[in-house]
């Protein structure tokens, strides 16, 4: 391999890893952008998400290895596990919103916060007792597509997880700024108690919002399970860690922001590992993640998101 | 209505007073007919990614701790057991931390005279100073990692003096190299490229194999370390892919290998890849899966046993009761627990008290056939037998993906260094 190839093919790699962990970071950037509640549960939330479409694929027949498909069959079936994985998730979120939040909005400090995080472990060991910690197999419906540019390859994998993660930054984006529920949401962002009194539902707008946000998660679980063709209960915890910084590091809240943070990070993470070493990785994206923190708290692109009064 | 209840209350007070002391009774008169008993404590990572391979062991153990109690136990005494399990659910995998807890429960209970296990040496390297300190010596089928049975490092690991981590496999001081020789003698590997997962088995066994492959004249391009909680490897496959050494080997366990064994198969399918008895197992095989394991070398710090015919009775036990196939590391696990019931027959015969210390120093002066051989330790807990096997992982559609021994051919004995 030339380096020029080596180059190419690690901002590949960043790129994908930057996509997935955008992915996962949007759903919960925008949660806190709404509400303002840090939803560590979220990350758990991304892990259910790929064992229901894991067992979505194994009810349609999909066991094994690889089971390659083509065409209009493929996706097809992308688009109906992914649909059918968000929906679970979203309601999963709603359920959580409605059950174990609710009561708590409001309540100032860090209760909220702490809840998510009690409820991420709860999920954590839900999946682990019930199924086991062994690493397991997603089949691979992926036929094995490849651009080949000299000696660095790029997937058919890659431009799915590059133009889902995308379209759905994108829609995300529409829907908060375009839509009426969007508008609410807005709305509530700025201030509950304004909101309801121009007749905004805020407990509609709040579990909605729930509900789109662990959505994304089940989406980034779907496309998790599908790049890397395995998932564990405790895929939650690297990337989730992850995610978290690129959301803080683009600007927590910020849509735009999870994309970009969650995009330099993986590059990072690419060319760190190539031309330093893979194990000096976390030290040079949480010393930049300082850094940037020192001389612009609001991360890089700021808080699109209007700030409470 | 009220009379009544308290009647029927009073009446169930006195018959439950009744059944009590008739218990009591029975169970003074059951006590004194009960068999004398010991407890063997047994630490293995039950639940976590190597969660295939510890039920493989602890198989082993209970198949030999089965048979002494269906034979009226050991010299009088019927064994039982207190299964501790070291990982957990944040490391995903063995926690030394957690083995550490389950060590100070295990001697805290007075009736504990051995302990067996663990899997891995990272949950060894917490438990030996704590079961130096209580004289509880335990017996590993599978931990490799020399650091724990070296006396320039007794400080640490043995602060007490006297050996308590007594193995039924060798050490990575012979794996690793061994493994290297083979690699340069008869895979003629002239390059290599060295990870490990950052436990402590996998950056000693890469660190072994890296020293001896410089020795035998093959070129280390390059060095790194995988966090075994990361999904995404392509990166240092990338770096590798561009070094183009001809031979990967990987120090470390299932939770990374998995992982690496399915990225390489995409970015470097053609280069020798290889490993240590980390990923010789089913957890890699079941995780990895085919085509992704397919060609990947492994070694057991051990003789190969599951074929071998002394093992034929053993086999067969264990396919009936577990319906599943055992590994060579259930077999040195069988192997493991007979020393230490030797020991103890040994410790009543010769008149002396049942307890930790006696069962220490009869394991010591072990010399015991079992099925892979007379097993005798050195001064520092060693077995002397330095035997290190290599498998090549090898899809043979004739028979269950699962099925070690079929998809996982042994190859034969490493050179030795």
């Amino acid at each position: 391999m030339e380096s020029w190839e080596i180059l190419l093919q690690q901002v590949i790699n960043g790129l994908s890893l930057g996509a997935m962990y955008a992915l996962l970071a949007l759903g919960f950037t925008m949660v806190y952008g709404i509400i303002e509640l840090i939803n560590f549960a979220h990350f758990n939330i991304f892990m259910v998400g790929s064992f229901i479409a894991m067992w979505l694929m194994q009810l349609m027949g999909f066991t094994g290895q690889t089971h390659i498909l083509y065409g209009l069959p493929l996706i097809g079936l992308l688009v109906l596990v992914l649909c059918m994985t968000m929906l679970g998730t979203g309601v999963l979120g709603a359920l959580i919103e409605r059950y174990a939040l609710r009561a708590l909005r409001g309540v100032s400090g860090t209760a909220p916060m702490i809840t998510t995080i009690g409820l991420s472990y709860i999920l954590f060991n839900v999946i682990l007792l019930t199924t086991g910690a062994d690493t397991k197999n997603y089949s691979n419906p992926m036929p094995n597509i490849r651009w080949e540019f000299g000696d660095a390859v790029l997937r058919l994998r890659e431009v799915m997880l590059w133009g889902l993660s995308i379209v759905l930054m994108i829609g995300l984006h529409y829907f908060v700024r375009r839509t009426k529920m969007g508008k609410a949401m807005q709305a509530t962002a700025q201030d509950q108690e304004a909101a309801r009194m121009v007749g905004v539902d805020v407990d509609r707008v709040v579990i909605i919002t729930f509900f789109i946000g662990s959505a994304l998660a089940g989406a980034a679980g779907v496309i998790f399970g599908l790049y890397y063709n395995y998932t564990s209960f405790i895929i939650g915890y690297t990337a989730g860690l992850r995610a978290f910084t690129a959301a803080v590091l683009g600007g927590i809240g910020n849509i735009p922001g999870a994309m970009l943070g969650g995009v330099l990070i993986g590059l990072i993470e690419s060319l760190g590992g190539q031309y330093l070493a893979v194990r000096w990785t976390d030290v040079i994206i949480f010393s930049i993640l300082v850094l940037v923190l020192v001389f612009r708290p609001t991360g890089l692109l700021g808080r699109a998101a209007p700030t409470k009064s | 209505m009220k009379q009544s209840r308290h009647t029927r209350r009073a009446f169930n007070f006195a018959a439950a007073a009744s059944v009590a002391a008739l218990a009591s009774v029975v169970g003074i008169s059951g006590l004194h007919a009960q068999q004398k008993t010991v407890k063997l404590g047994i630490t293995l990572p039950l639940t976590g990614a190597d969660a295939d391979d510890a039920a493989k062991i602890e198989h082993g153990f209970q198949i030999a701790i089965d048979e002494a109690n269906a034979k009226g136990g050991v010299a009088g005494y019927k064994i039982e057991t207190e299964v501790f399990d070291s990982a957990t659910a944040t490391a995903g995998q063995y926690d030394p931390a957690q083995a550490a807890t389950n060590t100070k429960k295990l001697i805290s209970d007075p009736a504990v005279v051995a302990n067996l296990g663990p899997q891995m040496s990272g949950e060894g390297k917490a438990m030996t100073p704590i079961l130096s300190e209580a004289d509880l010596a335990t017996i590993t089928p599978s931990s490799t990692n020399p650091d724990i049975t070296n006396p320039a490092m007794a400080a640490t690991f043995k602060p007490k003096g006297k050996a308590i981590y007594f193995r039924t496999v060798t050490t990575d001081a012979f794996q690793g190299p061994n493994m290297a020789n083979f690699f340069a003698q008869n895979l003629k590997v002239k390059t290599v490229f060295v990870l490990d997962d950052s436990g402590a088995y996998g950056v000693g066994i890469a660190d072994s194999f890296q020293k001896q492959a410089e020795k035998d004249g093959i070129k280390v391009l390059g060095r790194d370390q995988l966090n075994p909680k990361e999904a995404d490897y392509t990166t240092i496959l990338t770096k590798i892919k561009g070094l183009k050494p001809d031979a990967l080997y990987y120090g470390g366990v299932a939770q990374a290998g998995v992982k690496l064994a399915k990225q390489a198969y995409d970015v470097i399918p053609n280069m020798i890849k290889g490993g240590g008895d980390g990923i010789q197992g089913g957890s890699f095989l079941k995780g990895g899966g085919f085509p992704a394991v397919e060609g990947w070398y492994s070694t057991n710090a051990g003789p190969h046993l599951t074929e071998d015919p002394a093992a034929a009775a053993f086999v067969k036990t264990y396919q009936d009761k577990y319906k599943d196939t055992p590994s060579d590391y259930s077999i040195t696990a069988y192997d493991g627990a007979l020393v230490v019931l030797d020991a103890i027959k040994r410790v009543v015969a010769s008149g002396k008290e049942v307890n930790r210390a006696n069962v220490r120093d009869a394991i010591q002066t072990s010399n015991l056939k079992t099925l892979q051989g007379v097993v005798s330790f050195d001064e520092n807990g060693d077995i002397k037998d330095r035997t290190v096997s290599v498998f090549q992982y090898k899809h043979d559609a004739k028979n269950p993906d699962d099925d070690l021994t079929h998809q996982n051919p042994y190859i034969g004995v490493a050179p030795q260094s």
